[in-house]
């Protein structure tokens, strides 16, 4: 197979950006794309082609969408799954879920309105914008927003914002072949099928998952998590004022048009 | 059990697909009879899905000129579909809807189908029967609402339906026992763990049913065991009307009009009689004459499309003099639990419908709510998996870890018989959609026993999953499918339809889909909804030897 199909960690299966130790080592699942149906092998292939050309978001929207997907999917560096870029053409294309909030605008409306709040809250909070915010202080404010729940954020109710967001970006991170390698996943199945079903049982090109990781050790990360909600809300961050239903949002993403 | 030669012989579907490898009959669809739009046909079916393919079967095999309009396309699962999650997004309805309410339903990919085949494309496979006690839970419990119909005279109906899907299964212990015409199919890791949990807590299951091949049927080859059934089966083992009941049809001098989006039924207001539908095709508006007029939209569009028809004389929308149009609307609780296993399960892997348990379906005097819920295997593939992990409140590095585990985990499902409420409805909304129709508004809040039953379900199955050594357990709270909002009822001021399903209102139009679902028990609807149509089918057809058919509802069932 092309190395271009391939992930471009040198071990195969790793995807890029992963911080954590890889659990199916040398599993790719693009090795199987012989075996696929030609319709299917192109739908794929194409995720892993040159990302189309940015047509929804503005530059300013850009920073901002580029750093709240990395925060969300915990991708640090290049490469990545170009999660902005599939939203971005989802939005352009107008390819919703076939539904929205009562409370909420339509799709479009919904992400610029909130990118414009998510600025708006970086500046109240730290006084610069939502892109310059490092790593850290940027978790703490996605921390706040999360934990607002049903409550007001910035005119916006604050969960049907969260579901906005992690409903298109994990859309986009686990439809990318990258990260089918990392959870061990095997990919379109048409016309091979599966042979082995049961409790440990594999097909012989599927990786078995490695026995010497603790599988939930990483429940500390929530631990900190909420420590570090906690220090945030000690330096007021959870106080910015949201503005009720008119809130800066909106005038925001009125003053943009 | 009848023998594969009576079921050919009433619906050579599956012999009428092609045996070359290719999954569509693209000879049949050539060659199919074309209507002129001023050519009056006996019948206009608007929406080809459970219950308009099998009304179009049905009455072209009786030699009626029917003509099938679907909103989508006509699928070859060759061509247009793929072995993958998110590029299956074609599959759903997607046009704007707007959801309201205490508690909010999701639409789109969760029960809302396009094109011809309708959500049975993209549905699990599950097929079960109403249960016997589902036709009269408001005589035995005080809740719900009792049909104009009993289960006797669905059962035969449930029967051919269920042989000419076909359905695998074990032999069926609940509700009105009955068995199934293909043995059930091998259970796959997760199916196992749901066994064993529940084995341990004395709780009895078994494998099915569902409407998958196991074993050839016709033309259709087995089950691969691929896991994608709700990205549209492109083996063909999988049933659906697309393969089910349209060949049949269209051998049998049916059209089918796909890519065709139906904007109102017209009525004469002079003679309160339905003249056609008004439809566009390519951008333009286009009219279809009928002699009658079935709607079969579903619990969304075809409130929609009625409250859309309004004219002079309705006001309000066609048969909505007594204001039920769009109400009673339902959807199942479906939580969902999954356990976390030190073997590796591979959810993915088999159909995610494999075994079941009805043994809560009933109610239970000893508990604090009425009727009940059933439990199923279901597999969630990774995106759908990161939905139930990001419903934790898991993001970031935490999402990551927990997706990187996801061979170690096994799902089950409930389904929860919630009640029909009057305000859980469609309405029109101000925001009008690329045709300039009103796009529906759906509210939905639950009630207290809607609320009971959610947690009793939930409970049920975190013990199942701990009883089957699961080391962690996560649950998520979803909706399933979607019936009511043109509901059937013994008058003409409680519902829409009578138990034919003619609208009480004018007598040349029907509705023929899941809308007319007065209660919906903990059952997957698509096989009643079937089994409804093929009845009312069988209604019409005997009607029109007497004329105008004649009205039912009054006489009591048999």
């Amino acid at each position: 197979m092309s190395p271009l199909l391939r992930g471009p960690a040198e071990s195969g299966g790793a995807t890029p950006g992963a911080e954590a130790p890889e659990r199916f080592p040398g599993f790719d699942v693009m090795e199987e794309v012989e075996r696929w149906d030609a319709v299917t092998a192109g739908v794929v292939l194409s995720r892993l082609g040159p990302a189309p050309r940015l047509e929804f978001f503005t530059i300013t929207e850009e920073a901002i969408g580029r750093a709240l997907f990395d925060q969300l999917l915990d991708q640090h560096d290049d490469p990545r799954v170009p999660v902005f870029e599939m939203v971005d053409a989802r939005l352009a294309a107008g390819e919703t879920d076939g539904w929205r909030y009562a409370d909420l605008p339509e799709d479009a409306d919904a992400f610029r309105r909130s990118f414009a709040a998510l600025d708006v809250h970086a500046g109240d909070a730290f006084a610069t914008t939502y892109a310059d915010l490092d790593w850290h202080d940027r978790n703490d404010l996605m921390q706040v927003i999360q934990q607002r729940g049903s409550e007001d954020w910035y005119g916006l109710r604050a969960d049907r914002v969260w579901s906005l967001w992690t409903r298109y970006a994990c859309t986009a991170f686990y439809s990318h072949p990258w990260a089918w390698n990392e959870i061990g996943f095997g990919g379109p199945a048409y016309p091979r099928g599966y042979k082995n079903l049961g409790i440990d049982a594999r097909e012989p090109w599927e990786v078995a998952d490695r026995s010497d990781i603790d599988p939930v050790g990483r429940g500390d990360e929530v631990e900190y998590a909420r420590r570090r909600h906690a220090e945030a809300r000690t330096r007021q961050l959870g106080q910015a004022d949201p503005k009720g239903p008119h809130g800066v949002g909106q005038e925001l993403a009125d003053r943009d048009r | 059990m009848t023998g594969l030669g009576s079921v050919r012989r009433r619906n050579a579907s599956a012999w009428l697909l092609p045996n070359d490898g290719q999954r569509a009959d693209h000879r049949l669809r050539r060659d199919m009879r074309r209507y002129a739009d001023d050519d009056e046909v006996d019948i206009v079916i608007v929406g080809l899905g459970a219950g308009g393919s099998v009304l179009l079967q049905r009455l072209a095999r009786s030699g009626w000129r029917a003509v099938g309009i679907d909103a989508g396309p006509f699928w070859d699962p060759d061509a247009d579909w793929v072995s993958d999650e998110a590029g299956s997004h074609h599959l759903y309805w997607t046009d704007p809807r707007v959801i309201d309410g205490e508690d909010p339903v999701a639409l789109g990919s969760n029960n809302s189908g396009r094109g011809v085949g309708g959500s049975m494309v993209h549905f699990a496979g599950y097929v079960p029967r109403f249960h016997p006690s589902d036709f009269s839970t408001y005589s035995a419990d005080g809740v719900g609402a009792d049909w104009p119909l009993g289960y006797a005279e669905l059962a035969p109906y449930y029967r051919a339906i269920e042989q000419e899907l076909p359905v695998a299964g074990q032999r069926w212990p609940w509700g009105d026992p009955h068995g199934y015409p293909h043995s059930p199919h091998p259970v796959s890791g997760n199916g196992m763990v749901l066994q064993r949990g529940a084995l341990e807590l004395g709780i009895e299951t078994r494998v099915g049913p569902v409407a998958i091949t196991n074993g050839r049927f016709g033309n259709r080859p087995h089950c691969i065991y691929r896991g994608f059934c709700l990205q549209g089966c492109k083996v063909n083992a999988k049933a659906s009307p697309l393969i089910t009941h349209i060949p049949d049809a269209l051998a049998h001098g049916a059209e089918v009009r796909p890519d065709a989006m139906v904007s109102a039924v017209e009525v004469d207001d002079d003679t309160g009689l339905a003249t056609g539908v008004r439809y566009f095709s390519g951008g333009v508006e286009r009219r279809q004459r009928a002699r009658i007029v079935a709607v079969c939209g579903y619990a969304i569009e075809t409130p929609r499309l009625l409250l859309n028809s309004a004219t002079r004389r309705w006001k309000h929308g066609l048969a909505n003099d007594e204001d039920q149009v769009g109400r009673y609307v339902m959807v199942q609780g479906a939580p969902q639990a999954a356990g976390r296993f030190d073997e590796e399960i591979r959810m993915y892997k088999a159909p995610p419908p494999e075994v079941t348990s009805e043994e809560f379906y009933e109610t239970d005097p000893t508990k604090p709510y009425q009727r009940g819920y059933s439990i199923q295997t279901v597999s969630p593939l990774p995106i759908t998996w990161a939905e139930h992990v990001a419903a934790q409140g898991h993001w970031g590095s935490v999402l990551r870890e927990y997706m990187r585990d996801y061979v170690h985990w096994a799902t089950i499902g409930a389904l929860c018989e919630y009640l029909p409420r009057p305000d859980n409805r469609v309405t029109l909304d101000e925001e009008t959609d690329r045709y300039g129709l009103p796009v529906a508004r759906f509210s939905y809040s639950l009630c207290d026993n809607d609320r009971h039953l959610l947690k009793a379900a939930r409970d049920k199955q975190t013990a199942i999953l701990e009883a089957a050594g699961a080391t962690e357990v996560i649950t998520i709270d979803r909706n399933a499918h979607l019936v009511g909002g043109a509901r059937m009822s013994a008058d003409a001021k409680t519902g829409v339809v009578d138990r034919d399903l003619r609208t009480w209102a004018i007598s040349n139009l029907y509705v023929v889909d899941g809308s007319v679902l007065p209660t919906q028990g903990s059952a997957n609807p698509a096989l009643t909804i079937m089994a409804l149509a093929a009845r009312a089918a069988d209604r019409m057809i005997q009607g029109q030897r007497a004329g105008t058919p004649r009205r039912a509802g009054a006489e009591q069932p048999t």
